[in-house]
């Protein structure tokens, strides 16, 4: 940490430097960029640099011109619009969208912000270059310039594209999304139409409070919860399930491990949600589990036992909770056992068999190999993709969502929020915005997730990732 | 240093797809034609004419209705007529599929780039006016739905006193059918009777309780209401009332007596249909919507009437129901209002309506047309109509749905201890601030 602080103040003192003992040239590059290039006798350079920032210029004064005035209120004036019944035209007042106010400034600060960063970098580049220059050392011209991209600073070419499109995917949605959180975006307030504006804090509030009628607490803890018992849970038993598969495939004892191997890459093949769909499908309350079981009298032994009430008629394998929390692990269970069954075949096969053979000599039995050097060896392997498969299944929308359709929550609670026992924060959330057009409560509900998953990847990745880790192992 | 960020950017591309609603809009001033000044000289009683002279190019239209191939096949025609009444013009009019069910959430979702005109259910009514989605109809060029189309189906179409959208069909409502090889006419006006029938033959009664909408047909009934209130976001229920006769809790129990009985069985509309199908069931409550399915399946033994009544602490009480409309609506952000005003009038008019009750089997708006001797023998709408009077539009916030819902697994399941409590949990849900 003290070394990041360290070369951040350097970061600004360099920049000060150049400032301060740039010669006339390099000054001037403080108001036209490209200034000290041509000085320096760069030429094209100095002219793209040049236009960037007048690009730049341009760019800010349409955004910050129109949007960034209003970022503060999101628009005042409310789209208003008159029909000509004779002409049969309407005329539409100039109003404000705040869903475009808001984007647009986001985009335009990303935009001021990157600039800023290449306006430092363009002025110690160009300081640079004159000291270059008075020492009589030579000056790269243009042509250089662009072969020493292909070949020395390779990778900066590399990954400008990769860095330019996480920007765009990824960083503008996100600090988008999380505006949304402190807005009062919701079904009353939906642009073009309607005005939505800053509430601060007031949402995040909400999720923590919690009433009969206004229990967004209180279905925030239990979904919580479930989504992390759920997520270690997926995570484990499929990782379990599938190493023991591909273990009890490997052995030399089975015949024909191809073909059981491909039996269960089939199950692949089948697109997911099509399972889930059926195997939500013959689990419902009449699905045709539900007919067998109670044509063998399963469902009316059971009513006997008191395990489901009298006179239910059916077994509510994904109807009740409880039932559907167990149903919907172990249906995961089936249909993601095959992927990390192909992924620990592959490992299986590459442990290293001189320590293998050496544990035998040794006299190790088969269950001390599989313990005390095939698990750690996975375990050093897939370890940091554990860490990924929990983050996507706190994700796992299809799985849940898929097969709990038709899930009607009894607790009144649970219905008042829209959410239920089944739900991830990530189904709640979709139910949220799509059914109820309720963005600002999703959108806290999706900045809490995302502030879950990256303490999480935080913790396991430093601690996966640990440089000495290898030899640790060996 | 590196390896955090590399983290962050993991963890972040995560729940990137999150950000991937509701974001993409289109250029900001796509605000409709700019009044073309008025041609003065132009006669100024003749819009239509107006609006043909002022118009040049392609004019693009996108209409929306039921993904059925009735609906698609009727629709085109109808379409291939409306550019045939107005060939001066030249037209681009595309046909999308979209369950009327579903219009409201993918319209508002960018309702600058949804269909020009559409078909919704009118329970959409209210919160596709709350996001000024719908065009309102100030004035009408071809006919006026006002004489032409019954009131009810106009109400449905109307907030505050404006008169938002066309009335299409008039059948979206529920009622009775049944099986007269095991329910005698006579017994279908009670549901205790029809549940004895049916217990007797084996068979079951199929009702979606645990659904919001099927709900609210007991309480109505019994005089209890739930209503949306002036602020029209909010519901006003008083399904918990003590003191009322019968009061609220005795209505919940009601229900859940009936729900005892071994032919009841809590279904949505696919199950009961494949339990008709395969012949186990004998009486549902459903639309229109299923008439053919069930007529396939029980032929000339099928019975359709009103809902029947249920027994509430003794007494005889008559099934209320909501009533349902579909209503087509012109897109407040068209680009071609004027056109798109036009096309609805043409989809609804009385020639049209009929149509399109010929193609689908879903009655008219229209009250001429609802004279007809073809709408009149058809069992289901006759049904309809003899609900009709118990019948009430569907006015409620949406916060009444997910706590009606719960509200319904809770009495068809029966382990409440005290219903009254239950009532009072789920109306505060259901009145609460819509947040």
């Amino acid at each position: 940490m003290e070394e990041d602080k360290i070369s951040l103040r350097q970061y600004f003192v360099k920049f000060g430097t150049a400032v301060k003992n740039g010669n006339i040239f390099t000054k001037l590059s403080l108001i036209i960029m490209g200034m000290g290039h041509w000085a320096n006798g760069q030429y094209i350079k100095g002219c793209i640099v040049t236009g960037v920032e007048a690009l730049f210029i341009w760019a800010i004064c349409l955004i910050g011109g129109t949007y960034w005035p209003k970022l503060g209120t999101l628009g005042t004036v409310q789209r208003k619009e008159q029909f000509d019944p004779l002409t049969m035209q309407k005329t539409v007042n100039n109003f404000d969208n705040s869903l475009l106010i808001l984007l647009f400034s986001i985009v335009g600060i990303v935009i001021a912000f990157f600039f800023a960063l290449y306006y430092i970098y363009n002025i110690k580049k160009i300081y640079e270059v004159q000291q270059r220059k008075e020492a009589g050392l030579h000056v790269n011209t243009f042509k250089e310039d662009c072969r020493e991209m292909i070949n020395g600073k390779f990778y900066v070419t590399l990954l400008g594209l990769p860095t330019l499109g996480v920007i765009i995917i990824n960083v503008i949605p996100i600090v988008f999304m999380t505006c949304i959180g402190f807005t009062n975006y919701d079904i009353d307030h939906q642009p073009p139409t309607y005005l939505f504006t800053w509430v601060g804090l007031k949402n995040f509030h909400t999720l923590f409070t919690s009433s009969v009628s206004d229990s967004f607490g209180y279905v925030f803890i239990r979904i919580l919860i479930w989504t992390l018992i759920w997520a270690i849970v997926a995570t484990f038993t499929t990782f379990i399930g599938g190493i023991f598969l591909a273990k009890f495939i490997n052995d030399k004892r089975t015949k024909l491990p191809a073909m059981w191997r491909t039996f269960f890459v089939i199950t692949i093949a089948i697109p997911q949600f099509v399972t889930l769909l059926l195997v939500g499908k013959m689990f419902g309350n009449n699905g045709i589990v539900n007919g067998i079981c109670s044509q063998i009298g399963l469902t009316g032994f059971l009513e006997d036992l008191g395990i489901i009430s009298k006179g239910l008629g059916y077994i509510p394998f994904l109807s009740k909770p409880g039932w559907a929390h167990v149903m919907i692990i172990l249906i995961n269970i089936w249909v993601g056992v095959p992927y990390q069954m192909l992924s620990a075949t592959g490992l299986l096969m590459n442990i290293p068999t001189d320590q293998l053979e050496a544990a035998k000599i040794d006299g190790a039995s088969e269950r001390q190999i599989f313990w005390k050097i095939t698990m750690p060896y996975i375990m050093f392997v897939m370890g940091p993709s554990l860490v990924t498969s929990i983050i996507a299944n706190i994700n796992n929308f299809n799985v849940i969502y898929l097969l709990t359709t038709d899930y009607t929550t009894t607790n009144m609670r649970f219905a008042n929020s829209h959410g239920n026992e089944v739900d991830l924060l990530i189904t709640w959330l979709f139910r949220l915005t799509n059914n109820y057009s309720n963005f600002k409560m999703a959108s806290v509900i999706g900045i809490i997730t995302f502030v879950i998953c990256v303490a999480l990847t935080l913790l396991s990745f430093s601690k996966f990732l640990q440089g000495d880790r290898e030899e640790e192992f060996q | 240093m590196k390896k955090k960020i590399v983290s962050l950017l993991l963890a972040a591309s995560m729940v990137a797809t999150l950000g991937a609603c509701g974001s993409g809009s289109s250029s900001k001033d796509s605000s409709s034609s700019s009044a073309a000044s008025s041609d003065s000289t132009a006669k100024a009683d003749d819009p239509v004419q107006t609006l043909i002279k002022n118009t040049t190019g392609t004019v693009d239209l996108t209409l929306w209705c039921s993904e059925t191939k009735e609906y698609q096949t009727v629709m085109k025609e109808i379409v291939d007529n409306f550019k045939k009444e107005y060939s001066d013009v030249d037209f681009n009019i595309t046909i999308g599929s979209e369950s009327e069910a579903n219009t409201k959430d993918d319209l508002l979702k960018d309702v600058e780039a949804g269909a020009d005109v559409f078909a919704f259910a009118d329970d959409q009514t209210n919160e596709l006016v709350k996001a000024g989605a719908l065009q309102e109809v100030s004035t009408t060029y071809t006919y006026d739905p006002k004489e032409t189309d019954t009131d009810g189906s106009l109400e449905a179409a109307t907030i505050d006193g404006k008169v938002y959208a066309y009335p299409m069909t008039a059948s979206n409502g529920y009622f009775l059918y049944y099986d007269k090889s095991v329910i005698p006419d006579e017994d279908a006006g009670s549901l205790d009777k029809i549940l004895a029938d049916c217990e007797k033959a084996g068979k079951t009664f199929g009702m979606e309780v645990s659904n919001a909408w099927y709900l609210y047909s007991f309480f109505k009934g019994a005089g209890l209401e739930a209503n949306l209130n002036d602020d029209g976001k909010t519901t006003d229920c008083n399904w918990n009332a003590t003191d009322t006769d019968p009061t609220g809790a005795q209505v919940a129990e009601a229900i859940t007596a009936a729900a005892k009985s071994k032919a009841f069985k809590n279904l949505g509309n696919d199950d009961q249909m494949a339990a008709i199908k395969d012949g186990k069931m004998a009486a549902c409550v459903n639309g229109t919507w299923s008439s053919q399915t069930v007529s396939d399946a029980w032929g000339k033994n099928l019975g359709a009437a009103k809902l029947p009544t249920f027994t509430v602490n003794g007494k005889q009480v008559q099934m209320g129901s909501f009533s349902g409309y579909k209503l087509i609506g012109v897109n407040a952000y068209s680009k071609q209002t004027g056109w798109a005003m036009l096309l609805a009038e043409y989809i609804t008019n009385a020639e049209n309506q009929m149509k399109i009750f010929k193609a689908t089997g879903e009655g008219p708006a229209n009250k001429e047309d609802q004279q007809s001797s073809d709408v009149t023998s058809s069992p289901a709408i006759a049904a309809l109509n003899s609900q009709a009077e118990f019948a009430s539009l569907q006015r409620v916030g949406a916060n009444f749905w997910t706590p009606g819902n719960s509200l319904g697994q809770s009495l068809v399941e029966g382990k409440y201890s005290d219903a009254q409590k239950l009532l009072d949990e789920a109306v505060e849900g259901i009145t609460a601030e819509v947040k």
